[in-house]
């Protein structure tokens, strides 16, 4: 039973039925399962799913962005009830598109997969200096900044976090990632990020080889 | 053309343009194409020259004036269309382009069509550029004014996340608002070519295929794209679209563009074996890599792929960033001319 109801959830959240995530979640809930296992069990799993059908293909964005929207539709059901584990990996992410550039679109599915992954995001949002990027890192504890441009000029606030975070005696022990039409594996490595992701699927692997 | 007869930069980038036999590509730029460097070298800058026209158009010509281009290009944004409707805008920095802040309408809106927007703004504004540098310029190059694509101004309006969500749950929702701006777009393209663009080149960033299927091209982008095009009769269209659009070529030629404009990810011959003569092609250097961050041996190379290729004209594969070192943009160009 608990199966068949944590499949359905994770088609719903596959094809977008983004109606019928809420009621379902709350169903799983109601029949005892916990929000622990409806969280990995069937959305991230969803996630997995439909990030392997954007790399195939077979999805685009608005596909993409209709199933995170629907997941968050469960998520808003499952999160309050998640009971804190204190020997969970940690797994706190600051993720924010720095100032100077508003597109936001793909921070937003990098938000989505990492949720599904199971880690907890800080979303800044857009057009974010790079001092409140480090200082929410700072106030958060965080393990990662995430950050993202699809400009060039903005460029230069990617190095600035590095700036920063060696000057606070950080590097290192926050992990960084960038990404982002703009940046590259090789621009990434001159700057000295821990990491460069392609697109929101592999941004979830980088950014769970830096947490181990 | 024959090598040995002096031609002007404008007969060589039109007949690139048309797809002519020449003795080696036009070289130029029809995406953003100003840096800091020609800002300093003509005196004018941004961001007062985005809604100045006497500016816009000194800078328009910066290209040739401090790189050889064979093209005058403006303006430097893709945000006069978005303005036009009522979109706030930030005018950016001095290598910063404008960006739009936010977006106007919800879905269940009815966005209102701007009436007498030729005669306001910053549309005014690259009106009178284009007629300022047709004066100036006009027997010697050919005048390419960039646009925004229909598509691109509906996410303007509606936000662009929420135009590709509706695109599944609300496709009419998305229709009305593409339709509005293929409408403005139309007029808009109209009043440039009458100013004297001779070349109308229109970007639609968000009609990439990191966005949209080629299936959901056809349903979103290329109606509209042909209704914005019937406003551009008696210039050579380009079509821009970013990213990798290997199988977007042929949906961007059934959109009546006489050429195309693409990026670095796609590669040069395969572009030229896919396009196979339907249309010119246009780029594609890379912005990033190697003229923003590659060396000016990087940017030899590139070029030289490119020309080997067979692209029309040589050119970077998207808006040129502020920034780029003025030895890349040299070496590009030298590497066509020869």
């Amino acid at each position: 039973m608990s199966n068949e109801i944590l499949e359905k959830l994770a088609d719903v959240v596959v094809k977008g039925k983004i109606k019928e995530a809420k009621p379902l979640a709350e169903e799983a809930l109601a029949a005892g399962i916990d929000a622990k296992t409806i969280i990995f069990d069937s959305l991230s799993k969803a996630m997995a799913v439909v990030g392997e059908k954007y790399e195939s293909k077979q999805y685009f964005l608005p596909q993409v962005l209709l199933a995170a929207q629907t997941m968050y539709q469960a998520l808003d059901v499952a999160l309050p009830k998640l009971e804190v584990d204190a020997n969970a990996v940690p797994g706190k992410v600051v993720l924010a598109v720095v100032e100077g550039d508003v597109h936001d679109i793909g921070k937003n599915i990098v938000k989505a997969m990492l949720t599904g992954a199971g880690l907890t995001i800080f979303d800044l949002g857009r057009d974010v200096p790079v001092k409140n990027i480090v200082e929410k890192a700072k106030a958060e504890d965080a393990q990662i900044v995430a950050a993202s441009t699809l400009m060039t000029p903005t460029l230069a606030s990617m190095k600035e976090i590095e700036r920063m975070l060696a000057e606070e005696n950080l590097k290192g022990k926050m992990k960084t990632i960038i990404g982002g039409g703009a940046t590259s594996k090789e621009f990434a490595a001159q700057i000295g990020t821990d990491g460069w992701a392609y697109d929101a699927v592999e941004a979830v692997q980088v950014v769970q080889n830096l947490l181990k | 053309m024959n090598g040995g007869i002096s031609t002007t930069p404008k007969e060589r980038f039109i007949a690139a343009l048309k797809g002519e036999k020449l003795d080696r590509p036009a070289v130029g730029c029809v995406t953003q194409s100003v840096t800091v460097d020609q800002m300093e070298a003509v005196g004018a800058f941004w961001p007062e020259a985005h809604s100045d026209a006497n500016q816009m158009a000194l800078l328009g010509a910066a290209g040739y004036e401090v790189f050889g281009f064979e093209n005058a290009r403006i303006p430097f944004c893709l945000t006069v269309e978005a303005e036009a409707f009522g979109c706030t805008v930030d005018l950016g920095k001095v290598d910063r382009t404008p960006m739009v802040k936010k977006h106007l309408y919800a879905a269940e809106d009815t966005p209102v069509f701007p009436e007498g927007f030729l005669e306001k703004g910053r549309v005014k504004t690259v009106i009178e550029a284009t007629k300022l540098l047709k004066q100036k310029y006009g027997d010697k190059l050919p005048i390419v004014v960039g646009t925004t694509g229909p598509l691109t101004i509906a996410g303007h309006l509606v936000g662009t996340e929420n135009l590709l969500l509706m695109m599944i749950t609300d496709p009419e929702a998305v229709h009305k608002f593409i339709k509005v701006a293929a409408e403005l777009e139309k007029q808009y393209l109209k009043a440039l070519v009458a100013a004297g663009a001779d070349v109308i080149a229109m970007s639609d960033p968000s009609a990439s295929t990191d966005m949209l299927s080629g299936e959901m091209f056809d349903e979103f982008a290329k109606p509209y794209t042909k209704i914005a095009w019937e406003g551009a009769e008696g210039a050579i269209k380009i079509l821009h679209i970013c990213g990798d659009t290997t199988i977007l070529l042929d949906h961007m030629i059934d959109t009546g563009a006489d050429a195309l404009s693409i990026e670095e990810k796609v590669n040069p011959a395969k572009a030229v074996e896919l396009v196979a003569g339907r249309a010119a092609l246009v780029g594609n250097m890379g912005v990033v890599r190697p003229l923003l961050q590659g060396t000016p041996e990087e940017c030899v190379q590139h070029a030289l792929e490119i020309k080997a290729a067979g692209f029309n004209v040589v050119a970077p594969g998207c808006g040129l960033a502020a920034r780029v070192p003025k030895a890349n943009i040299e070496a590009m160009v030298k590497t066509v001319k020869g």
